[in-house]
């Protein structure tokens, strides 16, 4: 049975658009989770079950971690600390927001990724070519996402982007050593997840703490 | 001793530094970056230079020149803690993860392994310069070392380019990774983040990149075009001998017009954006010499100008800033003449742009010599251990001006 390639490139561009947009101290879990199912399909088609598995493990391990950095990032003492979700920088007075300047970015993504997709063949067995949109498309929004990043969170969801995105281009390269490379590629999404989980959590506990001393 | 070990070492002390009792034994964070050179000293040597342009294979080792800066980066940043008036004892951490970063992508073939490590080295960093001080400069680090991070792990999968040396992989390989080096390198036009983080947070702080990391990227991207690159290399070489003149220009006039406490950062920046330019651009053997010689004196004087001009040791800063100043025989005279001669080879374009950065570094070195400071009152010999320090490292570099290719040789095998 063939690969449908416009399904393939469907489940990938939406789940790179959710996590374009998704904001807030749960959002480097939605954006694994999402990416990793969005990348399932292309994971399966080129790197079978394990292909599948690497990415599954890593979006579910990336929720386990944020969730994990969290618990322990609330249980420990308090010290003064980052806040992953507070800007670091006073938003100036604009006509469009942060989310609709990703918006447009994400727009911007798809000529770039359909031209990566159909100009560079990826693969060292043999080179596949018109395949490559999906994750083209949401490795260019995370970089984007990167570059428009206001806070920790942006940056750590930009990160998770990345990784999951090249994660599944080396199981479409092929090869021995795909597997490996994609493993090594998708490690970065639960790092991430963990240190954002964890910087979420501190900072909850100086809220609560803040609350209380009010109260 | 394999990479993974040295990279154990490194993480593992600076950790266990980061916990130390504040102040007062907090100057023992230069054991994090001693115990990492001296491991790097007795580590098992690879024959062949690692490249990071291979397939997935194992941390292959580390070569002669690999070997030799990183044990001269490790005393080098164990200098800088050293000689820090005020030391938070949490920066090792960051030096811990980032030297470990720089070992193991030093001693790594792979692009997956070296662009994930640096990441890993870029994300430390900025995380704590955020965290020291929020707002838009230093999210800018996180922004721009981070998409450059990113640039080089998507160019992993399309590597090595075996078989595929032609057409549009291997150029927008090349792109992928000019990107990569000039937001690490902090070259414009990917070099604003470095330009404002120089003014934001204290000079400690900046030094695990400058020091550990910066060297380690050079080095590396000096390697690349001799590598199959394939079509991709006139890209690689051109756009970087581009941006690299254009930088070090730039940084030359803001080094001048600058404020003094951004000075020695400015030079620095735009000593590497010649190396960069000479290295990436111009490829003929002095370039890679004088390079290493420029590294080699900015490792010695670094300890020294990356601390605040304040009254102490200001003779020993005086002839740091001397050292760096391009005047004959000081070290950086003889960096700067082999990467002069070697743009020569290229375009008389080339050349104005180098002579025009060269000669403002000197003037801003000369400005930085000659700013007076109140003389520091004479103390017991207990409290002068950072003058002793300061004149070995002022000694060390008229060394490097004396015998440069020695020194270099001695450092780096070649």
């Amino acid at each position: 049975m063939g690969v449908s390639a416009p399904l393939l490139a469907a489940a990938g561009v939406v789940a790179a658009a959710v996590a374009m947009m998704v904001d807030g101290r749960r959002a480097v879990a939605i954006t694994a989770l999402f990416l990793a199912v969005g990348m399932a399909p292309t994971a399966a088609t080129f790197g079978g079950a394990p292909g599948v598995a690497v990415l599954g493990v890593s979006g579910f391990g990336a929720v386990a971690f944020a969730w994990a950095g969290w618990a322990a990032g609330r249980r420990l003492p308090w010290v003064a600390g980052l806040d992953p979700s507070i800007p670091a920088l006073a938003p100036s007075g604009q006509l469009f927001g942060p989310r609709s300047i990703r918006a447009f970015g994400a727009a911007v993504a798809v000529p770039i990724a359909s031209w990566v997709s159909f100009n560079v063949p990826v693969g060292q067995v043999a080179a596949v070519q018109g395949l490559l949109f999906p994750t083209a498309y949401a490795w260019t929004c995370g970089v984007i996402r990167l570059l428009l990043a206001r806070n920790v969170e942006d940056l750590a969801v930009g990160v998770t982007m990345v990784s999951l995105s090249t994660g599944t281009a080396w199981l479409l390269r092929s090869g021995t050593d795909s597997l490996a490379g994609a493993v090594l590629a998708c490690a970065l999404a639960p790092i991430a997840a963990l240190i954002a989980g964890w910087l979420a959590g501190r900072s909850s506990r100086r809220r609560i703490a803040a609350i209380e001393a009010d109260a | 001793m394999s990479p993974f070990v040295i990279a154990a070492v490194w993480v593992g002390l600076g950790f266990v530094a980061a916990a130390l009792p504040r102040q007062r034994y907090a100057r023992l964070v230069a054991i994090v970056p001693l115990a990492g050179a001296v491991l790097t000293l007795i580590a098992a040597r690879s024959m062949s230079p690692a490249v990071p342009l291979g397939g997935l294979s194992a941390i292959t080792g580390l070569d002669r020149a690999g070997q030799g800066l990183l044990v001269a980066t490790g005393i080098s940043m164990a200098f800088v803690v050293a000689l820090q008036p005020a030391i938070d004892a949490s920066i090792g951490r960051a030096i811990g993860v980032v030297g470990a970063a720089a070992t193991l992508a030093m001693a790594s073939g792979d692009p997956l392994v070296t662009a994930v490590v640096l990441t890993a080295a870029a994300g430390t960093l900025a995380l704590r310069w955020i965290a020291q001080a929020p707002g838009r400069v230093t999210l800018a680090a996180g922004r721009v070392a981070g998409s450059g991070t990113a640039a080089l792990i998507a160019a992993s999968p399309f590597l090595p380019l075996t078989g595929f040396t032609t057409g549009v992989r291997p150029v927008v390989v090349a792109a992928l990774l000019v990107a990569g080096v000039a937001s690490l390198l902090a070259v414009y036009p990917f070099g604003g983040w470095a330009a404002g983080l120089l003014g934001s947070v204290r000079p400690l702080e900046v030094a695990p990149w400058l020091v550990l990391l910066v060297p380690v990227v050079l080095l590396l991207a000096e390697r690349i075009p001799g590598s199959v690159l394939g079509d991709g290399v006139p890209l690689f070489e051109h756009v970087l001998l581009v941006i690299g003149l254009g930088s070090a220009a730039w940084g030359g006039y803001w080094a001048v017009r600058g404020s003094a406490r951004a000075r020695y950062g400015r030079i620095f920046m735009a000593d590497v954006a010649l190396c960069v330019a000479a290295v990436g651009g111009a490829r003929v053997s002095p370039a890679v010499s004088g390079a290493l010689i420029i590294l080699l004196t900015h490792l010695t004087v670094a300890p020294l100008l990356l601390r605040a001009g304040d009254a102490e040791l200001a003779w020993p800063r005086r002839v740091a800033w001397a050292l760096l100043s391009g005047i004959p025989p000081s070290p950086s005279f003889w960096g700067r003449f082999l990467i002069l001669e070697a743009l020569a080879a290229g375009n008389i374009g080339s050349t104005v742009a180098a002579v025009f950065a060269m000669t403002a570094i000197f003037i801003a070195t000369v400005i930085a010599a000659s700013t007076r400071t109140v003389a520091a009152p004479r103390r017991r010999w207990q409290t002068r251990v950072p003058e002793v320090a300061a004149w070995l490292l002022v000694a060390v570099g008229i060394a490097i001006g004396l015998a440069p290719q020695s020194a270099s040789g001695f450092v780096f095998g070649s």
